[in-house]
């Protein structure tokens, strides 16, 4: 791998600094479209990088992978703006790519994993497009009580961010599950940062739902996910989750 | 049907309730809950065929439903377990019915409680590594959303977050060992690791640390966080805001989890030296310092939830002393009585609004007022009973079906224990008074004798249904033993803390007067620490929001990106 595919790998599979170019390239990009297109494209185009130099990744590249995965898993519970927190989540997921790519998975299964991060981001960021749209910002604890208002999008809402955090049956748990089992035994501590960070997730995506779905209604009104958009959402996890089955297969 | 597919359809009934609950919410209306108890009837009847299946015929099996994993297993345990949970839920959807009319989201309560159900069911069943981390994960997150049921309430949903976290932290280690396990073993298949483990103890190890020594420590710290032992615990006594039937069965059957970790790794437990006794001693102070903050509380459900925290402590010292199946039966009996207590509490604080209904006799100031009795009864007759009964009966009971009980350090721990509390229940029950004290002293010393018996002969029984085969049983005790001189000491200084605590208790008694009414400055410092649950809470809440803080300042250095 030469020096350049290194700054390119970072920059696509973030590694902090170089993570703070997609966030701000991000932070830009407001239409929800386009926002979905990033996060979907992001990280394959840096495993395409990665994955064509055919070379070992280095122990620091790891430990700075590691770092940034945690650090913006930290960070992310400081967040309100849904958007940025999109952001850092796909940013920590993705860093943790190179771990399985210095474990030598195959590059399908690469793939899968990079998506199985995206994917319910993707949902993530259009949910937070509607909110925007219906009350001027995207914020956590600006309004709350979605669960009163529009209890349909609650729902989906509460689902989809459970399965950006890697909860059971979401791809992404069984792409960090695989991807602990297989750190453990070589690097014990390297597997407790990682399950801290997946820890982090967690408290950073109850946050969000607390600020957004939880709470009386303050009179504000908007209306609620159609049925046939509620339909499509429900479809899409219920794909997810049919993925992870498979992820399940494959990876463990 | 074999029993394997059984338990399959165990699992799976509740699953199917709850997913015809989501899809036909509107059109089934009420009866979402009706179609919910049903499925639940139809799942604690097939548990208990399950449970006698195994009872009468023995032995067990599994069934594979995916490829390397999505195991269940049929075995003395998880019938034991599925009949249990079964039966808790049942009762609480039953009590829900009512409870939840008024309430929003009727039909999303009952989804919930479904999936909790089923979750518990698949956790217990769990043949393998990944279906075990599946359930146990997943339980958290549902355990979440149905204390946090009421929507609007940020009280609830705070505690709950609360609940959240100590579960993910205990998740952790759990995945740490499945880690190590599947590296050392190459299989998810737990019965196929404790297989191989058992042939080959020794053959692995991890940091210089002996695999299963390493693997069971993981396994004891997941328990740990799970039944809510000291410094994990400040979440149980505070989720009281969810709603009544959800504490019931947290109380009753989630938070008894931890005892059935260590039970189903009982086969890694067998292989460890010294993390046993580890586990006694967290358990021991959990039980105090549970029991302490339980007599401290002047709200009904957050003494429940305290004297919660004190009974997971005594099941995890029975696992610490080796005593594995009584924590099963342990956790049995307190997951009835407690769900009792949780669903009958409403109705205690309504009537007690009314009229508290309790004779201010000399029984009321004793218990609810915590004045013993000025009446003296013979007090050197009474401390030679005290002392003599407990002792004679858990000795002649436990011989009676354990002849060589005193080979097991963990057996004379128990004993001990027993003779402790049953003194301490006749020394308080003489200070009562009472028409014809004999009477009174027969009676307490026939219903203790009734405990204890039906305590250690149902132990006994739990024991050679969950572990049937006698040399792994012993293999237990072996795990729990100390050193005999370290072993001796211990009970000595514990006896010697005891009886002075009585001998104190008597003097104070004697003298209480003469001295005055004044408490001592260390007595109130005390009691103003205990009063203040330790000030763990505040500790806790301020690092939570210097951690939030702490990250929001870190994004504002970085310009948020």
């Amino acid at each position: 791998m030469s020096d350049a595919t290194y700054w390119l790998g970072g920059l696509f599979l973030p590694v902090f600094p170089l993570s703070m170019a997609f966030n701000a390239v991000f932070a830009r990009v407001r239409n929800a479209t386009l926002r979905s297109a990033l996060l979907l494209a992001w990280p394959q185009m840096g495993l395409a990088m990665v994955l064509a130099a055919h070379r070992p990744v280095p122990g620091w590249l790891l430990a700075l992978a590691l770092f940034t995965s945690a650090l913006y898993a930290f960070r992310a519970i400081g967040l309100r703006d849904v958007g940025q927190w999109v952001g850092y989540l796909a940013t920590s997921g993705w860093a943790l790519l190179w771990i399985a790519v210095a474990n030598r998975t195959s590059a399908d299964l690469l793939h899968l994993y990079a998506l199985a991060f995206s994917v319910p981001l993707v949902l993530l960021a259009l949910l937070g497009a509607r909110l925007e749209e219906h009350f001027g910002a995207a914020y956590i604890g600006l309004y709350g009580g979605l669960a009163q208002m529009v209890p349909r999008m609650a729902g989906v809402l509460v689902c989809v961010v459970l399965a950006a955090v890697a909860t059971p049956l979401s791809p992404s748990f069984f792409a960090m599950l695989a991807t602990v089992v297989t750190i453990t035994p070589t690097a014990p501590w390297a597997a407790l940062a990682l399950l801290g960070t997946w820890l982090l997730w967690s408290w950073a995506g109850v946050r969000l739902l607390q600020g957004l779905v939880v709470g009386p209604v303050d009179g504000v009104k908007a209306p609620d996910l159609g049925l046939a958009s509620t339909w499509a959402y429900a479809a899409v996890l219920l794909v997810l989750v049919g993925s992870g089955f498979y992820l399940a297969g494959g990876a463990l | 049907m074999t029993m394997e597919q059984l338990i399959v359809v165990v699992v799976a009934l509740p699953l199917v309730s709850a997913a015809s609950i989501q899809l036909f919410s509107t059109a089934l209306g009420r009866r979402a809950a009706r179609l919910s108890v049903t499925a639940l009837l139809l799942t604690f009847v097939l548990a208990v065929v399950l449970l006698v299946t195994s009872l009468v015929r023995g032995g067990s099996g599994q069934i594979t439903l995916a490829g390397s994993w999505g195991i269940l297993l049929f075995d003395p345990l998880s019938s034991l377990m599925a009949a249990v949970i079964a039966g808790i839920s049942l009762i609480v959807h039953i009590y829900s019915v009512r409870y939840m009319a008024e309430e929003a989201g009727y039909a999303r309560f009952f989804v919930l409680l479904d999936v909790m159900t089923a979750t518990l069911l698949l956790m217990v069943a769990a043949g393998d590594l990944i279906t075990l981390l599946i359930a146990w994960h997943l339980v958290g997150f549902l355990l979440y959303f149905l204390l946090g049921h009421d929507s609007r309430s940020q009280t609830a949903h705070r505690y709950a977050f609360w609940t959240l976290i100590t579960y993910r932290l205990g998740d952790l280690p759990l995945l740490l060992a499945a880690g190590f396990l599947y590296h050392a073993y190459g299989t998810w298949s737990l019965t196929e690791i404790f297989a191989r483990l058992g042939s080959g103890p020794a053959m692995h190890s991890v940091l210089g640390l002996s695999l299963p020594g390493l693997v069971a420590g993981l396994v004891a710290l997941a328990a740990f966080a799970r039944s809510a032992q000291f410094l994990l615990h400040t979440w149980l006594p505070y989720t009281m805001a969810g709603p009544t039937p959800v504490s019931a069965l947290m109380h009753a059957g989630i938070v008894n989890a931890g005892g059935f970790l260590i039970n189903r790794f009982a086969p890694v437990f067998v292989h460890t030296e010294g993390v046993l006794p580890w586990v006694f001693i967290v358990g021991l102070i959990t039980a105090l310092i549970g029991s302490t903050l339980m007599l401290t509380q002047n709200d009904i459900k957050k003494s429940l939830g305290y004297s919660t925290m004190g009974q997971m402590g005594f099941m995890i010292m029975e696992c610490g002393v080796g005593a594995f199946s009584l924590a099963i039966f342990h956790l049995i009996s307190h997951g009835l009585f407690k769900g009792t207590l949780f669903l009958g509490a409403g109705g205690v604080i309504h009537a007690a609004r009314e009229d508290d209904g309790v004779p201010k006799d000399s029984l009321y100031t004793f218990v609810v007022e915590k004045r013993p009795a000025r009446t003296r009864r013979p007090w050197l007759l009474m401390a030679a009973i005290t002392l003599a009964v407990p002792v004679t009966i858990l000795v002649v009971a436990h011989s009676l079906v354990s002849p060589d009980f005193f080979q097991e350090q963990g057996a004379i721990v128990l004993l001990f224990f027993g003779w402790v509390t049953g003194a301490q229940l006749i020394f308080a029950t003489y200070r009562m008074r009472a028409g014809n004290l004999w009477r009174l002293v027969m009676l307490s010393i026939f219903s203790f004798a009734v405990v204890i018996v039906g305590y250690t002969l149902i132990s006994h029984a739990f024991d050679v249904f969950l572990y049937p085969d006698a040399a792994f049983r012993e293999q237990i005790y072996a795990a729990a033993n100390i050193n005999v001189l370290r072993f001796d000491i211990l009970v000595g200084v514990i006896t010697g803390l005891i009886v002075a605590g009585w001998l104190m208790t008597y003097y104070a008694e004697q003298n209480g007067r003469r001295r005055g009414d004044q408490p001592g400055r260390l007595w109130l410092a005390f009691y103003a620490l205990v009063s203040r649950e330790f000030y763990l809470t505040d500790l806790y809440t301020r690092l939570a929001r210097a951690l939030v803080a702490g990250a929001t300042r870190l994004n504002i250095w970085l310009r948020w990106v």
